[in-house]
């Protein structure tokens, strides 16, 4: 199941807005990771170059350069929780970010019970 | 060494605060371990028969079985029967169960007992037979006057086990709901013979059943008091999976009457068998 969309800013000064869907994958007994597109989409009052990338996954990066908005689409398998960063083209201040959080339903298992006197069991 | 009962008492309540399932070590759903709070539902279709050893009165048809079961953090739900858990590890469990009294099937065709076929499955009988006007009387009417059978209920404790690929099971039950306060006893091992993608399993045991219990079903007033009978038993079940939601599934359960319920005037065999054949759907 998935979540809700919001927009983040990383500060008063940047401006720039990251929207993130989904923001919630919750996981139903049984399954281990979320398998779903990511979408991140931002807009900033003026033109800007930055990159977009996520946490742990070196091999999404994706960049702009003398943009005021974008968006991007990625097919994703995780089982943690998600963070969406926006750094500048050295990727060393973020910017924005928005994190797409996983639940697992809290499943409770217990021994069913055998009964070899039963005709059926 | 000294028995220290607060000792035990503590331990017990000790296990009674433990979470079932963080006793049992059940990690993913699967034929041994069920979601706790979500209601199970299965329908088994096909045919199968209970033979009955009540003279006079007919074979019982088992075509379409159910199969409800509930699971709480401890209390349990399987069909008639219900319980709670006192103590659950990978190899023993110890519950308190309340079942309804097994005998009754033979007399009314409409018991529950026999649309949910020991503990496991429904079936749509016959209606109950009524009699018609001007038709013979049953031979089992016409010599015998038989008191009323109602639905008792029969509470105890329960033990199940695992050792290696057997699994056993003993019940002490007594009777409770105000009939007969009669005892029984229900002990089974089984254990797995082929064990692929289809399982073959077998089965024995036994249940003993008090005089009085045994009174109450097969007795006549002023001509048989019966005792206590000892009814062992086998039994073989086949399944198949077919799909995640269908399942073949054969079952053949063989019981040996004691000869306290055999000599009683109104049982006409010494052995009962029941058998089913069909398909389970899984319905929740």
């Amino acid at each position: 199941m998935l979540g809700a969309v919001s927009w983040s800013s990383a500060s008063a000064a940047s401006s720039i807005e990251l929207k993130v869907r989904p923001r919630l994958c919750t996981l139903p007994a049984g399954v281990e990771s979320c398998e779903t597109t990511v979408r991140a989409e931002w807009r900033a009052p003026r033109n800007e170059s930055l990159c977009l990338v996520i946490a742990g996954r070196p091999e999404i990066k994706r960049c702009w350069e003398n943009y005021s908005r974008g968006v991007y689409s990625v097919e994703l398998e995780f089982s943690e929780d998600l963070l969406v960063e926006l750094r500048d083209p050295e990727l060393e201040n973020v910017l924005a970010s928005q994190a797409v959080t996983v639940i697992r339903e809290a499943i409770r298992l217990r021994r069913k019970r055998h009964q070899p006197w039963n005709i059926f069991s | 060494m000294r028995f220290r009962p607060s000792l035990c008492v503590l331990a017990l309540l000790g296990a009674l605060a433990q979470p079932i399932a963080a006793q049992a070590g059940c990690r993913t759903p699967s034929a041994d371990c069920v979601l706790v709070g979500k209601l199970h539902l299965a329908l088994s279709m096909g045919f199968g028969e209970r033979s009955n050893p009540i003279i006079g009165n007919d074979d019982i048809p088992l075509y379409v079985l159910p199969q409800i079961s509930y699971y709480g953090e401890r209390f349990f739900l399987e069909n008639l029967e219900f319980g709670f858990t006192l103590y659950e590890s990978d190899a023993h469990t110890f519950n308190v169960v309340a079942a309804p009294g097994y005998d009754r099937v033979f007399f009314f065709s409409d018991d529950l007992q026999n649309i949910f076929v020991s503990g496991s499955t429904l079936s749509l009988n016959e209606p109950p037979s009524t009699l018609i006007e001007g038709a013979p009387l049953p031979e089992i009417v016409e010599q015998y006057p038989l008191h009323n059978r109602n639905t008792t209920y029969l509470a105890g404790p329960e033990w199940l086990f695992r050792f290696g690929d057997f699994i056993g099971q003993l019940d002490l039950l007594r009777e409770v709901t105000g009939e007969h306060q009669g005892y029984e006893v229900r002990a089974a091992v089984a254990t797995p013979v082929v064990q692929s993608t289809s399982s073959l399993v077998v089965s024995a045991g036994f249940t003993w059943k008090s005089a009085k219990l045994v009174g109450y079903y097969y007795g006549i007033d002023d001509l048989y008091e019966p005792g206590a009978a000892f009814n062992p038993f086998v039994k073989l079940g086949f399944a198949h999976p077919i799909s995640e939601r269908w399942t073949f599934s054969a079952h053949v359960h063989h019981e040996r009457l004691d000869d306290a319920i055999a000599d009683s005037p109104i049982v006409g065999k010494h052995r009962v068998t029941t058998y089913f054949a069909g398909f389970v759907f899984k319905v929740l």
